[in-house]
């Protein structure tokens, strides 16, 4: 029942904005470009969905009893966030009622919610002696329509509904209201029939004219939020994947939403063929799955009397008692559990482990693409040439994180191969964005950068085993970035289009609310906190904190268990603080100090209400989403059904050269040395900034003179663009002159000789076939003529003839009668 | 038998069975009473003539669709002689009044359209359009050869009367006054024709012909040399000639550009359907009724060769005489006359092989034959009344028929140069238009027929190289309406899309296509119509 609840909700929070999305672009096509109605049914279809999405994770929350848990911090900072016993005693009661339900249902979602638990049952009674970790008990999948079967594949939209999904359900939905109502002052420019852009220019140097599109974003926004929303529920990696491109090509749609503007074409265009490099290793990696695996989808496949008739994706892969992927003794091949009863009764199957790490790296090279980390990193700057509204939702809260959100939901599928790559490669990004944060001055640069940095850290974390951490920054992140952006947003709007910050400067005494949300979201990103404000034990801090605080703390485990691998520590305390230095850099440099440019400042205005609402929202979200930390209701809704093996962590084999992979108490165990240091870091960084940017006593200009060559590094993006170029784009280049050389010497050249033999042989057929073939038909088409000209002689009009002529017929068909017959 | 029991038994003939199969000719009789009471008190003023003429049509139309419905139905129409065996009433005669009563709906739509004749005349006009229909439909229910005279002259006379009936021009005029004397000579000679085939085999009634005629052969040679069979034979040829003035076949022809030119657009497009329509009836019933005597297949064999003949001249000269001809009307006339001569083709094939030797096996030949025929004029009613249509609302508007005032005319009046493009594709016989299936099921009859004799593939040689001549003239005029300038001191001719002219053109095209992609559903409604006519 309850997840046939949950399931209807979180339907109609996800099918919503897609019939909002169709009456929006046809209705607004054909309605006037002064109507705000697009907007409203927009913000409509979002927010009913925002309250589907709580309700449901209200109702699981009740169903799991997970509201009445007594705060029992001390016992439960011991067992290393577990989730409380009387979930275990629950669970029965609602696998009863779910498979009840069935009866009442027609074919298509005859699989409905179902508790998958069977891999975990084993791992619970083997640790016996601690507090029962209840985990994936509360998993809801099922079939909502087959789309499609080849042989023995179903290609069909399922749904799997956990923790996870509810919380990613309600943050996506409720930062999707914020954002549409923000969206709804700042787009206003566009309720107009006639609009210039002063951006756009046409090739006679006039700007050009164009009719307002208020409807059609919001129609691209609803659409949207329908493909994430799809890509949240999905229920298969390849539904995933159909939502994955539809979020890519809404992304497409919004990027380039000024299409007239040449950089926002070409920025669509860029993210769209780098999201497309991703996606090949998203193939390549479906493929592997198919072949060896054969079923897309992540729960168990049921028949109408509630039997398994195929095993899920994450039911298949067999660990040991410490979470090892089991692997044969002779070939290291990996042998898949049970893979149906109906098809292969009782059978296994055989993926070699080489082919299981490269299945792992190809869903993560897609996840590479969309969460724009490194070596795929240069689009998402690019990108912020769409609207503010956009950059918020899709490219700093919702799209770019559905790559962190894919890696966090295929983790049972990762073996530790791959985690410690995406590990690296989340390092890798969020130390290099974040230096080039420090010298960006264009307002969206610096948070589009700050995005990737972030995304960085939720890499690193989910890679060095914080499936929790990873994805509790996901959340944070979601709230004070988005926040962030919405306040540049609301500068540029008050600014009247001006993004370059060294042309701002002392904008808090014009927007004051701006600039205070603006500093809350700059607080959390930073990682500050005052340590004992409230009791000895805790800290009071933003969310930001937490989050941060987990990854690094996970990683310092990490590095303690694996100490060659050091850098996976180091790498993210020093960027901590330099995430903290370009924060607080914007925040003064924007708000801070006195105006530079004295024009902008006269000019610049505070935000309307409809704006500066949704700032004020977020902001206290921002603050006080992660609050608890740890211990928090966030984050243990999160993980409320974390995968089985991450709680206990892995314990590498001696002398078998892996990877020790940190559980929960190992992660606690450093968790205050990591805090510390990371806050030291976090608080050194702040004070530079301040020491450059809010006070004169550093001549900001004269560093940057002395650094000039780091500086121009940093300032060209690590030269990223410029490699990519000399690497793909001029090799291309050289192929494609090479081919056109061939083209046009040797293709063209054959055909232009067979051309001109052509016209010699036609200018011999030409003479044959006038003089001969159009003399006889020439001929023949005048002696037919010349015939009927003829016969209009017989017409004469002369009635004496015509009636001369009866007689005269008679007697000559007579005659010819007589004379042809025999007698 | 007692003459009060005759006289009774010939009134429950008469009101049982007579009368309801004649239900729908006598609709139109008291159509056109109506309509000529209705003058005597002024009561044509309030309702015009048009408007009555309409609704007695739509009667018509309904009275035969309540016979035309059982075609194919589990109550299928038995074939049965009615008004004491002067008619005949079977599928074949209720297939004929649908033809003849939809063709008059349509003209007399196309005559309140392009208003001819104006309100004074209409009564007139249109009491000749029914008595002409009336004449055709009991053409094509003949059952005697009495009533087979009647019906000729029955749908001739108003048709000669209407040539004329633009009283004011002097073409018209003179066109009728040929029409009618030549029509006069043509009567003549059936009617000596039919004395003699009377007078020699001692009946009129055509359902006992063959067997007289085979009574009259035994014995004898056979041949010509037989003096009896010498005089049915003139007999025959006599009342063909009298059919092939009705079917303008060459040499008989000499009236039918003269008339045409005269005549209306809209009274020329009924004389090249309606009139061809009622003499093909007969002259499929005629034929068949002289088939299948014992000791005279060889003569009927001859006899459908010569028809074939016949067609084969009449189709070379139609269309070759098209090509020179300035005048739409007349160009169009020439395509009739031409149409003619692919049709009769499919008598030719219905004749030669209802006289082979296994006629028996060939039974569904022979009703092949008949079908191509009948889903021939039907295509060729809507592809020859569309074209005359758009020539009859040119007209209209420029005053005139020749080819030239057509010049350009794609400029200013699209839709009726595509519905011309249409009808006249379709006349040529291309696919995907009706016209190209009814070629191709009369040319197959008349090549199976060749089975029999092999002049048969001549004609069907001559049938397949005139559809390439007849491409010249079409597309002369097409070429005029759309690829040439239209002159500056033209006049316009401003017919929209949206007009009750386009629609009705447009309707009739449409109806040009679906009878060339659809052809299943007439074809079959036509197969049973040959199917009552069957022998075996």
């Amino acid at each position: 029942m309850v997840g046939e609840t949950l399931r209807n909700l979180l339907m109609i929070a996800w099918l919503l904005p897609l019939a909002g999305f169709a009456v929006e672009i046809f209705g607004g096509f054909w309605g006037s470009r002064k109507s705000r109605v697009a907007a409203w049914m927009s913000v409509g279809c979002i927010a009913t969905g925002f309250f589907c999405s709580l309700s449901a994770l209200l109702i699981w929350g009740s169903s799991n009893n997970f509201w009445k848990v007594p705060h029992e911090t001390d016992h439960h900072a011991d067992a290393g966030h577990a989730e409380p016993d009387h979930a275990v005693a629950d669970h029965p009661a609602d696998s009863h009622d779910s498979h009840d339900s069935h009866d009442s249902h027609d074919s298509h979602d005859s699989h409905d919610s179902h508790d998958s638990h069977d891999s975990h049952d084993s791992h619970d009674s083997h640790d016996s002696h601690e507090p029962p970790v209840v985990l994936g008990q509360t998993v809801y999948s099922g079939t909502l329509y087959y789309l499609a079967r080849f042989g023995s594949l179903d290609i069909s939209l399922d749904y799997y509904i956990d923790s996870l999904t509810l919380v990613m359900f309600t943050m996506v939905t409720f930062i999707a209201t914020c954002i549409h109502v923000f969206a709804m002052g700042y787009m206003s420019e566009e309720l107009t029939e006639e609009l210039v852009d002063h951006s756009a220019h046409l090739s006679n140097g006039h700007h050009v004219h164009r009719p307002g599109r208020y409807y059609r974003f919001f129609a691209f926004l609803s659409l949207f939020c329908f493909s994430m929303l799809g890509l949240v529920l999905a229920g298969n990696i390849f539904q995933v994947f159909i939502f994955w491109e539809l979020v890519g090509i809404c992304s497409y749609l919004l990027i380039g939403f000024y299409t007239e503007r040449k950089a926002a074409c070409n920025a669509a265009n860029k993210a769209f063929v780098m999201n497309r490099v991703g996606d090949f290793g998203f193939l390549i990696g479906l493929m592997v799955l198919w072949t060896f695996f054969g079923t897309f989808r992540f729960g168990e496949t049921l028949n109408d009397k509630g039997e398994v008739v195929q095993a899920g994706l994450f039911q298949m892969l067999p660990r040991d008692e410490t979470g090892n992927v089991l692997r044969d003794a002779e070939s290291g091949d990996v042998k898949i559990g049970v893979v149906t009863a109906a098809v292969e009764p009782g059978g296994t199957r055989t993926i070699p482990y080489s082919l299981l790490v490269v299945a792992g790296l190809g869903v993560f090279a897609g996840c590479v693409g969309k969460s724009a980390q490194f070596p795929l990193q240069t689009w998402l700057p690019d990108a912020m040439e769409g609207p503010t509204p956009v950059s918020a939702l899709v490219h700093s809260a919702t799209m770019v994180a559905a790559g962190v959100y894919l890696v966090g939901r295929f983790y049972p599928m990762f073996v530790q191969e791959v985690l410690l790559t995406i590990a690296y490669v989340g390092c890798i990004t969020l130390f290099m964005a974040a230096t080039i944060a420090i010298v960006a001055t264009d307002i969206k640069k610096v948070l589009a950068y700050s995005t990737i940095s972030q995304l960085g850290y939720m890499m690193l974390g989910l890679g060095v085993f914080g499936w929790g951490a990873g994805l509790f920054h996901l959340i944070t992140h979601a709230f004070f970035k988005s926040l962030m952006f919405l306040c540049s947003g609301s500068v540029i709007y008050g600014c009247h289009h001006e993004q370059e910050m060294p042309k701002m400067g002392g904008l808090w005494r014009k927007m004051p609310i701006t600039a205070f949300t603006m500093l809350v979201g700059v607080i959390a990103i930073s990682g500050l906190a005052v340590p004992g404000l409230i009791s000895l034990s805790s800290v009071f801090a933003f969310s930001g904190f937490f989050s941060k605080d987990a990854v690094v703390a996970t990683s310092l485990a990490f590095v303690k268990g694996n100490p060659s691998h050091f850098l996976l520590f180091i790498v993210p305390l020093v960027t901590a603080g330099i995430t903290a230095f370009y924060m607080f850099r914007l925040w003064f440099y924007t708000f801070a100090g006195k105006p530079r440019d004295q024009h902008i400042y006269d000019h610049c205005h505070e935000s309307p209400w409809i704006m500066t609402g949704p700032l004020l929202a977020l902001s206290f979200f921002a603050a006080f989403c992660a609050i608890g930390g740890e211990e928090g209701p966030l984050y243990r809704l999160i993980t409320g059904d974390q995968p089985a093996h991450v709680a206990h962590g892995i314990a590498a084999p001696l002398g078998s050269g892996e990877l020790t992979l940190p559980g929960h108490e190992a992660i606690h165990a450093v968790h205050g040395t990591a805090g510390t240091l990371a806050l030291i870091a976090a608080a050194s960084g702040t004070f530079i900034a301040w020491l450059l940017y809010g006070t004169t006593l550093v001549n900001v200009a004269e560093i940057k003179r002395q650094l000039s060559g780091l500086h121009g590094f940093l300032a060209n993006k690590w030269h990223f663009d410029e490699l990519y170029d000399g690497l793909f784009m001029k090799p291309s280049h050289v192929v494609g002159s090479c081919c056109v050389w061939i083209d046009k010497t040797i293709f063209d050249g054959i055909i232009h000789a067979s051309a001109e033999v052509m016209i010699f042989i036609s200018k011999w057929d030409k003479l044959f076939d006038e003089a001969v073939v159009d003399g006889f038909v020439n001929l023949l088409g005048d002696s037919t003529f010349a015939v009927g000209r003829s016969l209009r002689v017989i017409q004469t009009g002369r009635l004496r003839q015509y009636v001369m002529f009866i007689v005269v017929g008679v007697v000559a068909l007579f005659a010819i009668l007589f004379t042809t017959f025999p007698g | 038998m007692l003459f009060p029991q005759l006289l009774d038994k010939l009134i429950t003939e008469t009101t049982s069975l007579s009368l309801p199969g004649f239900s729908v000719e006598l609709c139109l009789s008291a159509t056109i009473v109506a309509m000529l009471m209705m003058r005597l008190v002024n009561l044509d003023r309030l309702v015009p003539a048009s408007v009555t003429a309409v609704l007695g049509a739509f009667a018509a139309l309904v009275f035969t669709w309540l016979q035309f419905r059982q075609i194919g139905a589990a109550d299928a129409i038995v074939s049965q002689k009615i008004f004491t065996g002067l008619l005949i009433h079977d599928t074949f005669t209720v297939f004929f009044r649908a033809f003849l009563s939809l063709f008059l709906l349509l003209t007399i739509a196309l005559t309140s359209l392009t208003g001819i004749p104006d309100n004074e005349d209409g009564p007139d006009f249109y009491s000749l359009l029914f008595g002409a229909t009336i004449g055709l439909m009991i053409m094509a229910s003949a059952n005697s050869l009495l009533m087979l005279f009647v019906g000729v002259e029955m749908a001739s006379v108003p048709s000669y009367a209407m040539v004329g009936f633009l009283k004011g021009r002097k073409p018209s005029s003179e066109a009728a006054l040929k029409f009618v004397v030549y029509g006069a000579g043509a009567a003549g000679v059936m009617l000596y024709g039919i004395s003699l085939i009377a007078g020699v085999l001692g009946t009129a009634d055509m359902s006992l012909l063959a067997d007289r005629l085979g009574a009259a052969a035994a014995g004898g040679s056979g041949g010509l040399s037989d003096p009896e069979l010498r005089a049915v034979s003139l007999g025959i040829l006599l009342v063909m000639v009298g059919l092939a003035f009705k079917l303008s076949l060459v040499p008989f022809h000499f009236w039918c550009p003269d008339a045409f030119e005269g005549a209306s657009a809209e009274v020329a497009g009924f004389l090249s359907v309606a009139s061809k329509a009622g003499a093909f009836g007969l002259l499929v019933r005629f034929a068949l009724a002289l088939s299948g005597a014992p000791g005279t297949e060889s003569l009927m064999i001859a006899f459908g060769v010569g028809i074939g003949f016949i067609a084969c001249v009449t189709t070379t000269f139609g269309n070759l005489a098209a090509y020179s001809q300035t005048n739409l009307k007349r160009l169009l006339a020439y395509s009739t006359i031409a149409h003619a001569g692919y049709m009769v083709m499919a008598v030719s094939a219905l004749l030669v092989m209802s006289n082979s030797v296994n006629a028996a096996a060939m039974q569904v030949d022979i009703n092949h034959s008949v079908e191509g025929l009948l889903y021939y004029l039907f295509v060729y009613l809507f592809m020859n009344l569309g074209a005359f249509a758009v020539v009859a609302i040119a007209r209209n508007h420029t005053f005139s028929e020749e080819v030239d005032s057509f010049k350009g005319l794609v400029s200013q009046s699209p839709t009726l140069c595509i519905v011309m493009l249409i009808c006249m594709f379709s006349l040529v016989g291309m696919p995907p238009f009706g016209g190209f299936v009814g070629k191709l099921m009369i040319f197959a009859s008349a090549f199976k027929a060749g089975d029999v004799h092999w002049f048969m593939y001549v004609v069907v040689a001559f049938g397949a190289l005139n559809t390439v001549f007849s491409l010249v003239y079409y597309i002369r005029v097409l070429k005029t309406m759309f690829m040439d300038v239209r002159p500056v001191d033209a006049r316009p001719v401003p017919v929209h899309l949206g007009s009750l002219e386009s629609i009705y053109v447009v309707a009739l095209a449409a109806f040009v296509f679906l009878l060339g992609v659809l052809p299943q559903f007439l074809s079959a409604t036509a197969g049973a119509a040959a199917q009552s006519l069957a022998k075996f």
